[in-house]
């Protein structure tokens, strides 16, 4: 059976992505508190570092939904045509700072549980690869409302 | 200091409408309106060579350059 892929299509699986990741964070968020309990138990942990563990999920979660909503956004947008628009900079704008927000907690958070130094710096590299594709839209919507006024 | 498109002058010259004008040069009502109001960012050489045609005009007669 020939598969018809297009862009369209395409944007439908990110925006199924980001629902499944969605459905992975509620997931976490719902079960922080046993998570991190049962880590802190398998770890030999001092169960006050579950507790710090649980305050990392959420202050990192609060992150991640920002994240995702923005995502969801941004692919709404796609879909409907609207690409290089500002509001689409926005999304990537908020999104690149939620990832340094994001790596602001896990780099905290390596104070009590070293291997969240790995997410931090993960997180701050995704934050610049967000930021360098903002700046090249931007550029793009610079370049296409000067297109759009050549006569 | 900025360039004045004096496209109103040429055409109440020639006595040419804006709509048989686009027509005549190959782009839309729209396009010519904007750039009769000044409100392009840039003009194309081929925009501007059908313009001058048509008009039977040099570029200097559309563009003016103002402090």
């Amino acid at each position: 059976m020939p598969v018809n892929w297009d862009n369209d299509k395409s944007a439908v699986l990110s925006r199924v992505c980001v629902a499944v990741f969605a459905a992975f964070l509620l997931a976490l968020d719902v079960g922080a508190y046993r998570l991190s309990a049962w880590f802190a138990q398998v770890r030999l942990m001092h169960r006050q570092l579950g507790v710090l563990l649980t305050v990392s999920i959420y202050a990192g979660s609060v992150f991640a939904w920002i994240c995702l909503y923005q995502l969801w956004r941004l692919l709404g947008n796609v879909r409907r045509g609207e690409v290089f628009v500002p509001a689409n900079v926005r999304c990537m704008r908020l999104v690149s700072w939620c990832c340094v927000g994001a790596a602001a907690v896990c780099a905290l958070s390596a104070a009590y549980y070293p291997p969240f130094a790995f997410i931090a710096v993960a997180a701050g590299f995704m934050a610049l690869i967000v930021r360098i594709v903002k700046n090249a839209f931007a550029q793009a919507i610079a370049m296409k409302d000067e297109l759009e006024l050549t006569v | 200091m900025e360039i004045l498109v004096n496209l109103d002058v040429m055409m109440a010259k020639r006595k040419i409408s804006g709509g048989e004008l686009a027509e005549r040069v190959g782009i839309t009502p729209a396009n010519l309106s904007i750039l009769k109001t000044g409100k392009a960012k840039a003009i194309r050489f081929s925009t501007l060579m059908a313009l001058c045609r048509e008009l039977e005009c040099q570029p200097g007669d559309l563009l003016e350059y103002k402090e």
